[in-house]
């Protein structure tokens, strides 16, 4: 086999797709010729950086851009239109100011005392919806007012405090002397035990005096 | 592939779902074809763009009796190649000339804060491709079709419409001529990189 035999025949060779007889011939000339050797083992080497050279991706945007440049923008079709149109209003917050809305809006025909059932003329005056409103809020305030002080924790508190109110600060060594009290009033130290003795000592006057005038009057009846 | 026929039949009764998906199927690989052939990112996209669209205004014309969808859509793909290559054959020779008088190939981006083995197969992966340019547009398709596209030699004898004897012989002549490129380039780098790491 020549040089220029093997050269023809190099790459059929390394694809293994040589006859036999071929091959052996090959094989021979390779062990005798170095400068065959090295283009062979060359062809080899550039296969397997062929082999070894993987696919490049290209750019993602260049199947959209090739899609455009053939069928064009796809015209939206009606539904999706409207998807597209309510999408930014399908979130969270738009539900809360939603509800938010319908909750204030009823707060307000419950105050200005509407009934959405049967609506007349005068309910849609703005004077009427605020006479309603104004008359509401007065109610809520009575109401609230009256079950404040139903509280029965407000009451307890508070004759506590009407208690404290009518007891000393003061200790009794440091209360000035009181003149001793009437005859048959119990002296007290305390001034609601002064109190209590001229309450009683009131009492004891009015007796005397309604006991006086029962005399007087015996007497011009015997008169 | 019957798929591909499929898609084919639903593209020419007006379904663009069968169009994307076609594009999807085979963009890669053409465009793989166009950059071994160029060497240029911009320019391989631009070429893929050119031959899809080609393909779309001429799909009424395939024949499947002629082949698979895949092997037309080669042959198209080589064939407006083909005709780039002769289209800027003159722009070529005068940016070859000034690479040559500045001695540079190619401009590729540096590569020295990758790891060292990282930089060898990118190395070698810009070498191939540097040296597949130096071939001539037949050897290089063949080897392209056959080395990198993995297409057999009865399909490469479709796409370039020769016959199988004569894929076989450009094959073996684009190899031999690659490895030679190759070790030329191979020993001018060298030195160079030598006195580069001395310095």
């Amino acid at each position: 086999m020549t040089h220029l035999e093997l050269e023809n025949h190099a790459s059929d060779y390394l694809e293994g797709q040589l006859e036999a007889v071929q091959r052996v011939a090959v094989e021979a000339h390779l062990r005798d010729c170095g400068a065959c050797r090295e283009l062979v083992g060359g062809l080899r080497r550039v296969m397997e950086l062929c082999r070894a050279a993987e696919n490049l991706e290209p750019a993602p945007w260049l199947v959209p851009k090739i899609l455009r440049a053939t069928v064009g923008e796809r015209k939206p079709t009606f539904r999706e239109r409207v998807s597209a149109f309510f999408r930014p209003t399908a979130q969270p917050r738009l539900a809360y100011a939603v509800a938010m809305a319908i909750f204030s809006l009823s707060v307000i025909i419950n105050a200005a005392g509407l009934n959405l059932r049967n609506v007349t003329v005068a309910d849609l005056n703005p004077r009427n919806w605020f006479y309603q409103a104004n008359r509401s809020g007065h109610l809520l305030y009575a109401r609230a007012e009256k079950f404040y002080y139903d509280l029965r924790v407000v009451y307890e508190i508070e004759s506590r405090f009407r208690q404290l109110r009518s007891e000393p600060s003061e200790p009794k060594q440091e209360a000035p002397r009181q003149e001793p009290a009437p005859a048959g009033s119990t002296e007290r130290d305390h001034p609601a035990g002064t109190q209590l003795a001229s309450v009683e000592g009131l009492m004891s006057a009015a007796t005397s005096l309604s006991a006086a005038s029962k005399m007087a009057s015996q007497r011009s009846n015997t008169q | 592939m019957d798929s591909d026929l499929e898609l084919v039949r639903r593209c020419l009764k007006g379904d663009d779902g069968a169009w994307a998906i076609l594009l999807q199927t085979h963009t890669r690989k053409i465009y793989n074809l166009c950059y071994r052939f160029t060497g240029r990112t911009a320019e391989s996209e631009d070429l893929t763009q050119e031959v899809f669209i080609k393909i779309f205004q001429t799909l009424k014309t395939f024949d499947v009796g002629q082949g698979t969808f895949a092997t037309w859509l080669n042959r198209v793909a080589r064939n407006h190649l083909v005709d780039h290559y002769r289209r800027t054959k003159k722009d070529r020779l005068t940016a070859s000339l000034d690479d040559e008088e500045s001695g540079v190939l190619e401009e590729k981006p540096s590569a020295e804060a990758a790891p060292s083995v990282h930089v060898e197969t990118r190395e070698l992966k810009e070498l191939l491709q540097r040296g597949l340019d130096k071939l001539s547009p037949d050897l290089r398709e063949a080897v392209v079709l056959r080395d990198l596209q993995d297409l057999d030699y009865a399909e490469v004898a479709q796409v370039l419409g020769v016959p199988e004897g004569t894929v076989k012989s450009r094959i073996n002549r684009g190899r031999l001529e690659l490895a030679r490129v190759l070790k030329r380039m191979e020993q001018v780098r060298g030195p160079a990189k030598a006195a580069g790491s001395e310095a």
